[in-house]
């Protein structure tokens, strides 16, 4: 908790649980996925799906990094990182896809 | 821990006993809202014992949710001013005798934020991202409100059913409180959001 600076999205860990999202007091993470059947299965296995990130946003002009998302998140997808969120010229660039989330320093 | 019941008119004397029974040291004072159980707003108040720190006690009485009143405890903590000040506030009740003035709030806000019938009015125009399920996107069928009406969708918290608050049938009159905080508890519930509320 020490180091509250942006958070990082890890996420091989990301199981599109929605959790982060329904309780963002901020409303500023939203989430795209989609279900893909699970490849490789053995023969004879009843088919199943996965669900696979397609999209993951964090609006910094919305957050105010209150870690709620990083508290709830059942599969340790979300982390504390030292450095902070650049600035941006303009809000819309605020706007963090999972490029930026995943970012520099892999947890 | 259950909070001892005081009657409202002897606030000031049962937080003054507990005082001189040496427990001075104010730990806090709340309120809660009690909107669907009871027309009330519970005020809670917390003091310790400084050499005995495992003994606590907690004092706690009602007073109606409209034009409530309560004798302050300022004259004998003066700490709690503070913490009255917010509970007026933020809750809508008085301290008679009390701090009138705001702590937090702009002076020109009107309402009691923390009631449970304080709705997020502004969000009912806007998406919330939660209400996808997942392996849902914004393009897919289900988000566009294709799915079985009987389906539970998720609601954001703090939210109104727009069919209680803000869509409601100008006939039925305004929702009473207790409804306008039911339906804005937020969760899974089977209710098709509003046409009003996609753009």
């Amino acid at each position: 908790m020490s180091d509250h600076g942006t958070i990082a999205l890890i996420e091989p860990a990301c199981t599109s649980c929605m959790v982060c999202a329904r309780e963002c007091p901020a409303w500023c993470i939203t989430i795209d996925s989609h279900t893909e059947p699970i490849p490789d299965l053995p023969p004879g296995a009843r088919e199943r799906t996965r669900n696979v990130l397609d999209r993951f946003e964090i609006d910094w002009s919305l957050c105010m990094y209150c870690g709620i998302c990083v508290e709830e998140c059942p599969f340790d997808a979300l982390a504390w990182e030292p450095q902070h969120t650049a600035a941006a010229p303009s809000a819309v660039l605020l706007r963090h896809g999972m490029d930026e989330l995943t970012g520099p320093s892999p947890a | 821990m259950t909070a001892a019941a005081v009657a409202a008119d002897t606030w000031r004397e049962a937080v003054g006993a507990a005082l001189a029974e040496g427990f001075t040291f104010f730990e806090w004072l709340g309120v809660v809202d009690e909107v669907g159980r009871a027309d009330v707003l519970r005020v809670v108040v917390v003091l310790r014992h400084l050499e005995r720190p495992a003994e606590i006690r907690r004092l706690s009485t009602e007073v109606p949710r409209d034009g409530g009143s309560l004798d302050s405890l300022r004259d004998l903590v003066a700490g709690a001013a503070w913490h009255e000040r917010e509970a007026a506030e933020m809750f809508g009740l008085t301290f008679a005798g009390g701090d009138a003035r705001r702590l937090l709030l702009a002076s020109e806000f009107e309402g009691a934020p923390l009631r449970k019938d304080a709705v997020l009015g502004a969000r009912t125009a806007l998406a919330w991202p939660g209400a996808k399920e997942p392996g849902e996107s914004a393009a897919s069928p289900a988000a566009r409100g294709a799915q079985a009406p009987s389906r539970r969708r998720m609601v954001p918290p703090g939210v109104p059913d727009p069919a209680v608050w803000g869509d409601r049938d100008p006939e039925a009159g305004p929702a009473s409180p207790d409804e306008v905080a039911e339906s804005a508890v937020g969760g899974r519930v089977r209710r098709r959001l509003g046409a009003g509320r996609r753009g």
